[in-house]
C-alpha cells in the first residue's frame, strides 16, 4: 500500500518548531520544561521528514506553493526532493541530539527559556534553508540561521571574547551572505522569477557574461558558511566559545548548509559546461583546506579548537569530492556531510563530556582518563577512529568514494596528495584521543555526567558504526540526487 | 478658495487638538498624561482623516485621472493637493506623533514645561503635512518654516543642558539658511514665469533654473543631503528621543518628498534629478556610515545611521527616476516606511534607557539587557532591521533595493551597488557592537526595572510593526504604488 503524505506536512515541519519558540518566549517554562519543550519540538521535523521518503520512492518531490507578496516577486514555496533530504535530515537529527544534550549541559536559569528558542529558530533556519524552493525565502532562513547562532554566542557563550567573536562570526559570514545575495538578484533579475523550479527549467538563465560572476559569487558565498580555507577564519573562534549545544549545531549541520548552497545553486542550476572552469579550483581549495585545517589542527592544544578545525580539513574533503564532478566524488561529498554531520557532533560530545568532568580544556592538562570515563572513552574512541577515517566507520565508506571520485578525473596528482593528506587526519585524531584518555592521570573527575549528556552521546556512536557497516540504503537514497544535478547529466 | 475642502480635513483636526491641548494646559490640567493622551487622541483622529481622505481621494482620482486640490490657483492663494506620496508620509508622520505623544505621556513627566511640548508636537506635524500637501511654492516655504520653526524648539528642549541648546542653535542657523535661500528661490522663479503653481511648464530661464537649484537646496538640508547634514547629527544626538524619532522618522522623508516634488514639477527631467540623487545617495551612505563608526554617543551613532539609510533611499528613488521604473521608486518609499519605523523604534528605545538608566554613552550600554529587558528587546529588533536581516522590515527593503539597483545595470547603477553591499557590511562595525554592549556582564547585578505602560506601548507597538512589515511587505508596496506614476507624471507637466 502506497503511504503519501501531503505537501501541508512541509508547513508543519517548519510551523512546529517556530510555535514551540514562540511558545517558549510567551510563556517562559521554569527549570527544565522548556528543554523538553524544546525536544519534543526537534523531534516533529526529524519525523515529519522521514515520512516524506515514501513519496520520493514513488517520484515525485513534494511540492507546495503560497503566493505572499507577488509585488515583490516573493511567494512562499517549499519543496522536499532527494537533494534536499540529505540535509534536512543531517539537520533535524542533530538538532534532536543537540537539544538533549542541552538537558545535561545547560543548568536552567531564567533565561532558559530564550535559550531554548533560539536553539529551535537555528534548527529553523537551517530546516528552512534546505527546505525552500524560493530564493527568497531560502535567503530569509539562512539569514535566520546566522542571527539565531550568533544571538546563542553572545548571550551564552564562553569567555570574556564573546562579545568579540560573535562580531567576528556576523561579519565574516555576513560577507559571504551578501555575495549570495548579489548572485540571487541577478538571477532574479535576468530570470523575473525567484522560484527555484522555475529557474531550473529555464532555457538559458543568464547572458553568458554573467554566468561566471554568478557562479563565483555563490561558490564563494556558500564556501564562508562552509568554511574552506581561507574564508574560514571565523570558524575556530565560534566553535571554541560557543555553548557546546551550540557548537555541535554550527559543526555538524550549519556547516553542511553551505554544501548545499553549491549543490543547490550551482550545479543544480547550472551544466556541465558552465561549470566546467570551476573543477580545479574546486579540487585545489578542498586539498588546501584539508591539509592547512589537519596541520592546524596538530598545532593547537584546546581540545575544542582541535576538533574545529578539523572541521576545515573535512570540509575540504566534500569541497575536492564536489570539484571532481563525477558520480562518485559527488555522492561521496553529500554522503561525508551526512557521516561529518554525525561523527562531528559525536566527537564534541565526547569533548563536552571530557570538560564537564575534569573542567579542564587544554590538551596538555588532560590524560589517563580513559578508565575513569570508560563510556566516555569508547565513544571517543569510536568519533576518533571515524574522523581518522578507519573503516568500518561511517567516514570511511564516504571517504573512499570521494577518493576513487578523484581518481576518475584527469588530476590523478591532486588525488594522491589527497590520500595522503587523510594520514593527517589520523595522527591529529589519534594525538586528540590518546591525549585525553591514555597516559598519565593528570586531572581528576570532579564532576558527575548528566545522563542526558551520556546518553545521547551512546546513541550517536551506535549510529556512527551501524551507518559504517549499512551505508548501502543511504547511498541509495543519495544516489537520487544526481538526477538534479549539472542538467542531470548522469 | 475652491476645490475640495475635504483635503484640508487632517489639516484642520490636527489644529483643533493643538488648540485644544494648549486650552487644557492652560485651564484644566497641568497633568503629563492627560495632555499625552489628549495629543494622542488628536493624532488619532489626523490618522483616521487621512486614512479617510486617502480612500476619497484614490476614488477621485479613478474618476477624473488627477489628485484633488483645495486652494485658490490665483497669485498670492494657497494651494493644497492630496497625492499618494502626500497622503501616505502624512499618515507616517501622524501615526508616529500618535505613538510619540503616548510614550512622552511617561517620557517628559519628569521634564518642566511639557504643556508647551505637545502643542509644539502637533504643530510639527501640521507643518509637515502641509509641506508635503503643498501644490504652490509659497505655502511650500511657509510649512517649510513652520516645521522647521518647531522642530527648532522642540530640539533645543531641554533647555538646562547646554548641548541641546547648542544643537538647537546650530541647527536653527543651518536651516534657516536653507529656507533662505528657499525663499529666493521662490522669489526668482515667481519672477521668471510669473506663477507660483506646481506644476508648471518648464522654462529655459536661467532665473527659473536659478530659483530651482535655491529651493532644492533648501529642502536639502533638511533632508540631510551631504554635505549639508552638519546639523543633523546634532540635533538628533542632542534632542529628547521622542524628538529624534520625529525628526528621523517623519521629518526627514516628508522633505524628500517634498525635494522630488518641486525639482520635477518646475521641470527638472527626471533622469538628470535621479543621477544627482544618486550621487548624492553615494555621498551619504559612506560619510553616515563611516562617520557613525567612530561615535561614542549612542543617539549620534543612530543620527549618522539615518544619514546613511536616507542614502539607501535616495539610491533607489533616484535610480527608479533615472530609468522611469516605478518598481524601483516603490522599492525606495518602501525603505523610507521601514527606515522610519525602525528608526522611531531606535530613538524610542534609547529615550528608555536614558529615562530609566541614564545611558547616553555607548558604553552606558553594558549589560542594560538584564535590567530593561522590553527595552533592549526593541532596540535589537529595530538595529537587526537597519543592519537588514530577515525577516525583519529592513531585509525586505534591503532586497528590493538591490534588486532595482542591479536591474539597471548601467554604469552608475553597478556603482551604486557596489558601494551600496559595501556599507551594508561597514555597518556592521556600529550596530554589531551597540547589542553586544547589551550583553556585557556585569560586576553588579541590578534587578529588572518594569518598563511604564506609556513607554511600552509605542515600543512593542513598532517592533511588531517592524516584525509585519518584513514579513509580509505586500501591503506596504501596495500603499506606495501610486507614487510613482505620480512624480513621473508631474515631470511632463501633471
Amino acid at each position: 500500500m502506497a503511504f503519501r503524505i501531503g505537501a501541508s506536512w512541509l508547513l508543519v515541519v517548519l510551523a512546529v518548531p517556530l510555535a514551540a519558540a514562540i511558545l517558549l518566549v510567551a510563556v517562559r517554562p521554569r527549570g527544565r520544561a522548556s528543554g523538553w519543550i524544546a525536544g519534543a519540538a526537534a523531534a516533529v521535523p526529524l519525523v515529519g521528514i522521514l515520512l516524506f521518503v515514501p513519496s520520493l520512492w514513488q517520484g515525485d518531490a513534494v511540492s507546495l506553493a503560497i503566493p505572499w507578496a507577488p509585488m515583490a516577486g516573493i511567494s512562499l514555496d517549499l519543496r522536499v526532493d532527494w537533494l534536499s533530504l540529505p540535509f534536512a535530515l543531517t539537520e533535524a537529527g542533530v538538532t534532536l541530539v543537540a537539544v538533549v544534550y542541552a538537558w545535561g549541559y545547560h543548568t536552567p536559569d531564567e533565561r532558559t527559556p530564550y535559550m531554548y528558542a533560539l536553539l529551535l529558530l537555528f534548527a529553523l533556519g537551517m530546516s528552512g534553508t534546505t527546505l525552500a524552493d524560493d530564493l527568497f525565502l531560502f535567503f530569509v532562513f539562512w539569514e535566520m540561521m546566522l542571527l539565531a547562532s550568533c544571538l546563542l554566542i553572545l548571550v551564552w557563550g564562553e569567555g570574556e571574547q564573546r562579545g568579540a567573536v560573535a562580531f567576528k562570526y556576523f561579519v565574516v559570514t555576513h560577507l559571504g551572505s551578501l555575495m549570495v545575495l548579489m548572485a540571487f538578484l541577478l538571477l532574479f533579475n535576468e530570470a523575473g522569477s525567484a522560484r527555484l523550479t522555475t529557474l531550473r527549467e529555464a532555457e538559458s538563465l543568464l547572458p553568458a557574461a554573467r554566468v561566471p560572476i554568478v557562479i563565483g559569487l555563490l561558490l564563494v558565498g556558500f564556501s564562508v558558511k562552509m568554511a574552506v580555507f581561507p574564508v574560514h577564519i571565523w570558524l575556530p573562534d565560534a566553535h571554541t566559545v560557543a555553548p557546546m549545544p551550540v557548537t555541535i549545531m554550527l559543526a555538524a549541520a550549519m556547516l553542511s548548509m553551505g554544501t548545499y548552497g553549491v549543490l543547490r545553486f550551482t550545479m543544480g542550476l547550472f551544466g556541465f559546461r558552465e561549470m566546467a572552469p570551476f573543477a580545479l579550483p574546486l579540487m585545489i581549495a578542498g586539498v588546501v583546506s584539508e591539509i592547512y585545517g589537519a596541520l592546524m589542527s596538530l598545532a593547537e592544544e584546546d581540545v575544542k579548537r582541535i576538533v574545529a578545525y578539523s572541521s576545515v580539513s573535512q570540509m575540504g574533503y566534500i569541497l575536492y569530492g564536489l570539484g571532481t564532478y563525477t558520480q562518485p566524488g559527488i555522492v561521496g561529498a553529500t554522503l561525508h556531510v551526512v557521516f561529518h554531520g554525525i561523527v562531528k557532533a559525536l566527537l564534541f560530545m565526547v569533548l563536552g563530556l571530557v570538560i564537564r568532568a575534569t573542567g579542564k580544556r587544554q590538551l596538555g592538562e588532560l590524560g589517563g582518563l580513559g578508565p575513569r570515563l570508560p563510556t566516555v572513552a569508547v565513544c571517543g574512541a569510536v568519533g576518533g577512529l571515524a574522523i581518522a577515517g578507519a573503516p568500518p566507520l561511517c567516514l570511511f565508506v564516504s571517504e573512499w568514494m570521494i577518493f576513487s571520485g578523484g581518481f576518475r578525473t584527469a588530476h590523478i596528482a591532486l588525488s594522491v596528495i589527497t590520500l595522503f593528506g587523510s594520514l593527517l587526519s589520523v595522527a591529529y585524531a589519534l594525538r586528540l584521543m590518546l591525549g585525553i584518555f591514555v597516559g598519565k592521570l593528570k586531572a581528576e573527575v570532579i564532576e558527575a555526567r548528566p545522563r542526558a549528556m551520556l546518553t545521547s552521546t551512546v546513541v550517536l556512536s551506535a549510529t556512527a558504526l551501524v551507518a559504517g557497516i549499512l551505508p548501502t540504503p543511504l547511498i541509495a537514497w543519495i544516489s537520487e540526487e544526481l538526477s538534479l544535478l549539472m542538467g542531470g547529466a548522469w | 478658495m475652491t476645490g475640495e475642502a475635504w483635503v484640508v480635513l487632517p489639516l484642520a483636526s490636527l489644529a483643533v487638538g493643538a488648540l485644544m491641548v494648549a486650552f487644557l494646559a492652560r485651564v484644566v490640567t497641568q497633568d503629563n498624561g492627560w495632555l499625552a493622551a489628549t495629543s494622542a487622541m488628536s493624532f488619532g483622529v489626523g490618522l483616521l482623516a487621512t486614512g479617510l481622505v486617502a480612500v476619497e481621494a484614490q476614488a477621485w482620482h479613478q474618476v477624473t485621472g488627477t489628485w484633488p486640490v483645495w486652494g485658490s490657483p490665483e497669485p498670492g492663494g494657497a494651494v493644497l493637493r492630496a497625492d499618494p506620496g502626500a497622503l501616505l508620509l502624512t499618515g507616517v508622520a501622524m501615526a508616529l506623533g500618535l505613538l510619540v505623544a503616548i510614550y512622552s505621556g511617561r517620557y517628559l513627566s519628569l521634564d518642566r514645561r511639557y504643556m508647551t511640548y505637545y502643542p509644539l508636537l502637533i504643530l510639527l506635524v501640521i507643518g509637515l503635512s502641509a509641506l508635503l500637501k503643498a501644490a504652490d511654492l509659497f505655502t511650500l516655504y511657509l510649512a517649510c518654516e513652520l516645521m522647521g520653526i518647531t522642530s527648532y524648539v522642540l530640539v533645543a528642549f531641554r533647555c538646562e543642558t547646554d548641548t541641546s541648546v547648542e544643537a538647537g542653535f546650530k541647527y536653527l542657523m543651518l536651516s534657516s539658511a536653507g529656507t533662505m535661500s528657499m525663499l529666493m528661490g521662490v522669489g526668482l522663479i515667481y519672477r521668471a514665469t510669473g506663477s507660483l503653481l506646481l506644476p508648471q511648464p518648464a522654462t529655459d530661464s536661467i532665473w527659473a533654473r536659478a530659483g530651482l537649484a535655491c529651493v532644492a537646496t533648501g529642502l536639502a538640508v533638511k533632508v540631510g543631503m551631504v554635505p549639508l547634514h552638519t546639523w543633523l547629527p546634532d540635533a538628533q544626538g542632542r534632542a529628547p528621543s521622542s524628538i529624534s524619532a520625529m525628526l528621523a522618522g517623519a521629518v526627514e522623508g516628508a522633505a524628500l518628498y517634498a525635494l522630488l516634488k518641486v525639482c520635477l514639477g518646475l521641470g527638472l527631467s527626471p533622469r538628470a534629478l535621479g543621477t544627482v540623487l544618486v550621487a548624492v545617495s553615494l555621498a551619504n551612505m559612506c560619510v553616515g556610515n563611516l562617520m557613525a563608526l567612530g561615535q561614542t554617543y549612542t543617539k549620534r551613532l543612530l543620527a549618522y545611521s539615518t544619514i546613511a539609510q536616507m542614502g539607501y533611499v535616495m539610491l533607489a528613488v533616484g535610480i527608479g527616476l533615472r530609468e522611469c521604473a516605478n518598481e524601483a521608486l516603490q522599492a525606495g518609499f518602501y525603505m523610507l516606511l521601514a527606515h522610519a519605523v525602525m528608526k522611531a523604534l531606535a530613538f524610542l528605545s534609547k529615550g528608555a534607557f536614558h529615562f530609566y538608566c541614564g545611558v547616553t554613552e555607548m558604553d552606558d550600554l553594558r549589560g542594560v539587557a538584564r535590567r530593561l529587558p522590553l527595552a533592549s528587546g526593541s532596540i535589537i529588533v529595530a538595529v537587526v532591521g537597519l543592519i537588514g536581516m530577515p525577516p525583519l522590515a529592513g531585509f525586505a527593503g534591503k532586497w528590493l533595493v538591490l534588486a532595482e539597483v542591479i536591474r539597471a545595470s548601467d554604469a552608475l547603477a553597478v556603482i551604486g551597488a557596489v558601494l551600496f553591499v559595501a556599507n551594508v557590511l561597514l555597518s556592521l562595525g556600529y550596530y554589531l557592537p551597540l547589542i553586544a554592549r547589551l550583553f556585557a556582564p556585569l560586576e553588579l547585578a541590578e534587578p529588572p526595572i518594569v518598563l511604564s505602560r506609556w513607554m511600552g506601548l509605542p515600543l512593542v507597538l513598532l517592533a511588531g510593526l517592524v516584525l509585519a512589515m518584513g514579513i509580509q511587505p505586500q501591503p506596504w508596496l501596495r500603499l506606495t504604488e501610486g507614487i510613482g506614476p505620480y512624480l513621473l507624471a508631474l515631470a511632463q507637466g501633471g
